[in-house]
């Protein structure tokens, strides 16, 4: 059973991780636009789940209680027991919560992209990880707004299945967004708008003098990317039942520093590669994690075993940095159809 | 007259770098621009195309007053410019660098999703590689741009200018580093399109080569225009004494 249970989590972990290392990759990879605040796209899909479709819930059934924390735990009890004899409810309710969250995502994602108007690279850096931490400073310490350290449940939308398949029922639907999310971008990124953007990664001053409106670039990647990454909130709010796995002081390494180390392992702008950097960190991370008290006792850790993870991926960063900055596949350049034909029309003349 | 400034000035923490510069560029013509190294020529480049702000005077395009508009907005009005130091977007290659200049529907996410820029993109590339044969680096087309010799990288620069609907082409230095076969085969197609609708601003050093394609030469000195004309103004004694003091 423990197998069972590894092998689930390292496939749900990968379908969440390589929504979100996507989304980073269209934003860093292609884009070269350092979101060292990519916490927050998933905050916002937090958000949206246990802040604002709680309360239209809450409010639809006129719930009682004294905190949000409270009145949403009552509220999930009674949305659950409609979903378990109402499929579609459920997967009503995943879809709007879904599409909601690509809305406000998007929004926000727009907005907070604003300072990169007068900020170079490293300060853009900064100032982006900057307004992450305060909102999740906010949403941590103020209770009211989303349970704060207490958390707010949010319904099981697919209480419909039996207990025990329930987490493969999840694993499966992740799984499905994983790869409509990377179909979707494949499409949109083979193409001039990821030339666009890997043309701002390489030299954006240079850029605008090939008429390109570079602040409008931004502000729109950032709007697409962030609706993506906010889905991904959304999804594991859902699975996780309550909004607390997001909304906690871990984020900026689970939601932000965790997506970068998979982006550069895999390789900047080369989606498959990017799925193969979270595929192989997610196989290391759930085996450290599922064996740590094994590994404790055989290295006699002189220090509490849970920072073990946080020393090797530290160090994974730099090693990869250092020796293999390409990453594990190597960028390629986009052939768009007519490129090719233009290659394979010139090479058999060669 | 296609491009006119008035009174152009830059200053950077006291250096006049650019001090009132009035320059008109004649249409469809070649007009050149000399002067010893440092006297202004790139300040200038740089502050009619948006990249510095001009800290006094104006410039009109068309009429139409365009002084500090950002980069992107001053190619749009149809004014497209090369660095003297090549900018290319060095991890693609050299024909996706020809295609950035386009204004390619598939740039916005909803037309890229659809696919709604595949016919543009075809006539694009065509396009591109005859530019690149006849620049001689088309055998380079697949090639990831920072692969290029310092050469090849301005005849990339000159390859992208053409790939443009701009009406005006300023060039900065253009053929340091082209062989003069080629450099004279350049000038000779810059001749051509002038015949067909463009201007072109060139700055240039190899005044071997070029002076003879000149239609109208500006000579600029520590900031200052200080002579204008046809070809025969480098004899001028100012001119000479500007380059012999250099
Ligand atoms: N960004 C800048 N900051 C400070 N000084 C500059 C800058 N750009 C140019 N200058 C100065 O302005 C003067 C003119 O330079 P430039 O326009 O590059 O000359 P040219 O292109 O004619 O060789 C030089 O003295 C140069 O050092
Ligand atoms: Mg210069």
């Amino acid at each position: 059973m423990a197998f069972e249970a590894l092998i689930s989590s390292i496939l749900l972990w990968f379908g969440i991780y390589s929504i979100l290392s996507l989304s980073l990759n269209v934003e860093y990879g292609y884009g070269g636009i350092p979101n060292f605040g990519k916490a927050l796209a998933v905050l916002v899909g937090a958000f949206t789940a246990g802040a604002v479709v709680n309360r239209i819930l809450i409010a639809m059934y006129s719930i009682e209680g004294t905190t949000i924390t409270q009145r949403s735990g009552f509220m999930k009890s009674t949305v659950d027991s409609i979903i378990a004899s109402n499929p579609a409810y459920g997967i009503g309710l995943l879809v709007f919560t879904l599409l909601l969250a690509g809305l406000i995502g998007a929004v926000i994602g727009a907005l907070y992209i604003l300072p990169s108007a007068k900020l170079e690279s490293d300060y853009l850096a900064i100032t982006l990880l900057a307004i992450a931490e305060i909102m999740f400073m906010i949403s941590y310490y103020n209770t009211d707004l989303i349970g704060g350290y207490y958390g707010a449940p949010v319904p099981d939308v697919l209480a419909f299945i039996p207990g025990e398949l329930r987490e493969w029922a999840f694993v499966a639907l992740i799984l499905f967004f994983t790869l409509l999310t990377y179909l979707f971008l494949e499409r949109t990124l083979n193409s001039p708008y990821g030339r666009l953007l890997r043309a701002m990664r390489e030299d954006a001053v240079a850029l605008q003098f090939s008429g390109k409106d570079i602040m409008w670039v931004r502000i729109k990647t950032l709007a697409f990317s962030s609706a993506i990454a906010s889905m991904t909130g959304v999804l594991y709010s859902f699975y996780a039942g309550n909004v607390v796995g997001i909304v906690n002081l871990f984020a900026r390494v689970n939601w932000t520093f965790f997506p970068f180390l998979m982006v550069l392992l895999g390789g900047m702008s080369n989606n498959r590669g990017v799925l193969a950097g979270v595929f192989s960190f997610v196989v290391i991370w759930r085996l450290l994690d599922g064996y740590k008290h094994e590994i404790a006792d055989l290295l006699n850790l002189p220090f509490d075993v849970n920072w073990l993870q946080y020393i090797i991926f530290g160090a994974l960063m730099i090693a990869i940095l250092y020796y293999k900055p390409e990453g594990l596949v190597k960028e390629k350049p986009i052939e768009t159809e007519p490129i090719k034909e233009l290659k394979s029309k010139h090479s058999e003349k060669a | 007259m296609i491009l006119q400034t008035f009174n152009l000035s830059k200053f950077f923490e006291g250096l006049r770098a650019l001090d009132g510069v009035s320059i008109s560029v004649p249409r469809e013509a070649l007009t050149l621009i000399i002067g010893p190294n440092g006297s202004g020529k790139t300040t200038f480049i740089n502050t009619i195309t948006g990249f510095y702000r001009a800290d006094e005077g104006r410039v009109e395009y068309e009429g139409r007053d365009i002084t500090n508009l950002p980069p992107h907005r001053v190619f749009r009005e149809g004014i497209v410019r090369t660095f003297q130091i090549p900018r290319p977007f060095k991890k693609l290659t050299v024909l996706e660098n020809m295609l950035m200049p386009l204004n390619n529907p598939g740039e916005h996410i909803r037309n890229a999703f659809v696919k709604k820029w595949v016919d543009f993109e075809s006539e694009s590339v065509e396009k591109a590689y005859d530019i690149l044969e006849f620049l001689n680096i088309s055998h380079l087309t697949f090639e990831k741009s920072e692969t290029l010799s310092g050469g090849q990288l301005r005849l990339l620069e000159i390859g992208k200018a053409l790939m443009t609907d701009a009406k005006l082409i300023v060039m900065d230095e253009p053929l340091a580093g082209v062989a003069p076969a080629l450099a004279h085969e350049i000038l000779r197609k810059i001749k051509e399109l002038c015949e067909t609708g463009k201007t072109f601003l060139i700055v240039e050093h190899r005044l071997d080569i070029i002076l003879d394609y000149a239609d109208r030469v500006y000579v600029m000195g520590n900031g200052k225009v200080i002579a204008e004309g046809g070809k025969e103004v480098i004899e001028k004694p100012e001119v000479v004494e500007v380059y012999l003091g250099a």
